[in-house]
């Protein structure tokens, strides 16, 4: 009966231009990687973010586009290879959209390459009796390898409009707003069973699809073939890698931070506010709040402006081409063995990858995980070991001129901890694992629109998130120094941070900073070790706790939301006391080896 | 147990050689999940398949997609060699 119902609204939905009490509401439904979000950012104009890698999109994002005379809700949804069987949790999020009320209209985005694929997808949506049409993405890029999909044959079948398009360069895009109006339910037969589904979706796929053996992506399979081998794979990871440190640690975090630090801040707006402080500010009081020692401006805005932003941006901009070019999965091949050690599988690069980006979004990109021990797994390891770009900053401008031996005993301790604790973790935790089987996208050469857009609103976001915790941060250490609790959070600290992990008394007011967010924390190191207080040895413990602590407040609430308030406090409660430890014995054997730095 | 005779026509994917093709069979699973990722990524009864790479993990190509899968997968996936 609850059928009969849905059928009778299916039919009466799609008709444009009728009295409705809410907007029609268009879902973009397709595979993962077919442009779904560029679609939604052509059709909205409001950009989600755009990668070349199966997960991007996590969560459903709305907007609106006019239609014709109308104005539409337009739902961007996670990829989804099914939308029945065993789903993964990004995948139950879009089926949830396509069964529910709240869409009127489905458009389902496919990979023109894939049609066969596709068309199985197609199967299912059908099964939900929604009224759709068919957008063939990238036929440029199937055209390029050589296949050609009849458009006019599918439509005839299927009995819903097929859109050729290609969403990136707009092309298709007022063809797909006029055959919203035409939207019908797909002529599919029923198929219970996947199995049988497949059979109608290879048949239908050999009638409208030609392909022909040439392929002119000649460059992008080679590229594609050297990347995934590990005799030339390898050493490109190295370069890659070793780029992103010419770019971001030596460029951004040394040559800029210089730049911003001692010019603008150094010789700039730090004295000219100080000046007018002085001038115009009658209280010691308020002045002391905005340029003294803990100032808002002399603190709070010269370490997320001057020491955090350049790195941000330089990472982000790298980052970004890295994440287009869709070289970041194929890495999943070489860590498959190793993270199946602990209890994960190769996909999990993705979120881990993704962390030295922001370990808050990347809590939340671990539902393309299969199952629920492997994204708390995930979730975990994020937390105690990834260091996020805002705090691989601070680390690569301390130690960037400590020794390069101090960063490499940083990042094989923490990397050391991690592997530990996820070991442990996959024995420890309930539930299992999930075969490592991943889509790899092609090899593209990245948009420089889509790479700057997302880059300055990566930029955009971080100082909205970031600097108002930075000034919350700076306000509290100002009030507890105005109060003189700061001796007593040092006195407090002192068995641990000077005891343990043999580090100067002051350095425990800057592991507060480090609750609050571990980069603010890492930027009142960097401080620190700029003026001669901190040994290289204390610089690379220092560095080491604050690594291993929780990033910040916006990832604890985000793994509060993804996995309920229980699993964020044990997680607290797991990685702090690792944190501390940790320090504590590299410390004991730094100091027991004699190591320098 | 693996089901790769050398004179059958009927192989594991694993057992092909890099850039050989087969038709798929079936794909063996235990777990129904295994059967349902791979028939959403295309790999289904009739679908052409060619291994590009064993090691350190197995990629093959369905079709235009490229994909990555641990060797258990690989040697649960059957299919027909030489023949059409």
């Amino acid at each position: 009966m609850s059928c009969h119902v849905v059928l009778e609204r299916a039919a009466a939905a799609p008709r444009l231009l009728t009295l409705r009490p809410h907007p029609l509401r268009i879902a973009l439904v397709g595979q993962p990687n077919v442009g779904k979000s560029v679609v939604f950012g052509r059709l909205t104009g409001r950009y989600v973010t755009v990668s070349n890698y199966p997960g991007t999109t996590v969560a459903v994002t709305r907007g609106r586009a006019p239609v014709g005379a109308e104005v539409c809700d337009i739902i961007d949804t996670p990829g989804v290879n099914a939308l029945d069987g065993t789903l993964s949790e990004d995948e139950r999020i879009t089926r949830d959209v396509v069964a529910g009320a709240s869409c009127d209209l489905v458009v389902q985005v496919a990979d023109a390459r894939n049609i066969r694929r596709a068309l199985m997808l197609t199967g299912q949506i059908a099964a939900f009796g929604k009224p759709m049409v068919l957008a063939l993405n990238m036929v440029d890029e199937a055209f390029a390898r050589g296949i050609v999909v009849d458009a006019a044959a599918l439509e005839a079948t299927l009995g819903v409009p097929v859109v050729e398009m290609v969403a990136v360069e707009g092309r298709g895009l007022s063809e797909l707003r006029d055959a919203l109006a035409r939207a019908a339910r797909p002529r599919v037969p029923v198929h219970p069973h996947a199995g049988d589904r497949a059979v109608w979706a290879h048949q239908l796929t050999e009638r409208v699809r030609h392909a022909s053996t040439l392929s002119l992506a000649y460059v992008q399979e080679a590229l594609a073939r050297l990347t995934r081998r590990p005799a030339t794979g390898l050493p490109i990871l190295a370069v890659v890698l070793y780029s992103l440190y010419l770019f971001v640690g030596v460029f951004g975090a040394q040559t800029l931070v210089k730049l911003l630090e001692d010019r603008l801040f150094g010789n700039g707006i730090n004295p000219a506010a100080i000046w007018i402080a002085d001038r115009f500010i009658p209280f010691a009081v308020v002045r002391d709040f905005f340029v003294g020692p803990y100032g808002l401006i002399t603190m709070g805005m010269t370490y997320s402006i001057a020491i955090v932003l350049p790195v941000v941006a330089t990472f982000f901009l790298m980052f970004g081409f890295l994440e287009d070019s869709g070289y970041i999965p194929r890495l999943a091949i070489f860590c498959d063995r190793m993270f199946r050690v602990m209890g994960l599988n190769g996909k999990a690069v993705l979120p881990m990858v993704l962390g030295l980006g922001c370990d808050t979004m990347a809590t939340m990109t671990t539902r393309i995980l299969g199952t629920p021990k492997e994204r708390l797994i995930a979730i975990l390891l994020l937390a105690l070991g990834i260091p996020c770009s805002a705090q691989l900053a601070t680390i690569l401008g301390i130690l960037g001129g400590v020794s390069f031996a101090a960063l490499a005993t940083l990042f094989g301790v923490v990397l050391g901890q991690m592997f530990v604790v996820g070991w442990l973790a996959a024995r420890v935790l309930k539930g299992e694992r999930s075969e490592f089987i991943l889509e790899l996208p092609p090899i593209r050469w990245p948009r420089i629109g889509n790479l700057l857009t997302k880059t300055r609103l990566r930029v955009w976001w971080y100082l909205g998130e970031a600097v108002p915790l930075f000034l919350l941060g700076t306000v509290l250490l100002f009030v507890l120094d105005r109060l003189s609790l700061l001796g007593y959070v040092s006195a407090m600290g002192r068995p641990i941070v000077t005891g343990l992990l043999g580090l100067p008394e002051s350095t425990a007011q800057i592991f507060v900073m480090g609750f609050l967010r571990r980069d603010y924390g890492a930027a009142g190191l960097f401080q620190l070790a700029q003026s001669g207080q901190l040994t290289g040895v204390q610089s690379v413990v220092a560095l080491t706790v604050m690594t291993l602590f929780v990033p910040c407040v916006a990832n604890f609430l985000m793994m509060v939301r993804e996995r309920g308030l229980k699993t964020g406090f044990a997680i607290l409660a797991v990685v702090t006391p690792v944190a501390i430890l940790t320090g504590a014995g590299l410390n004991g054997v730094l100091h027991a080896l004699g190591i320098r730095f | 147990m693996r089901l790769a005779f050398a004179s059958s026509a009927i192989r594991t994917l694993s057992s092909l050689e890099e850039g050989e093709c087969g038709e798929v069979l079936e794909v063996r699973s235990h777990s129904s999940g295994r059967t349902d990722r791979l028939l959403g990524l295309g790999v289904t009864p009739g679908a052409t398949v060619t291994l590009l790479q064993k090691f350190p993990g197995v990629v093959f190509l369905c079709d235009q997609t490229e994909l990555a899968v641990e060797r258990g997968v690989a040697d649960a996936i059957l299919v027909r060699t030489g023949g059409r």
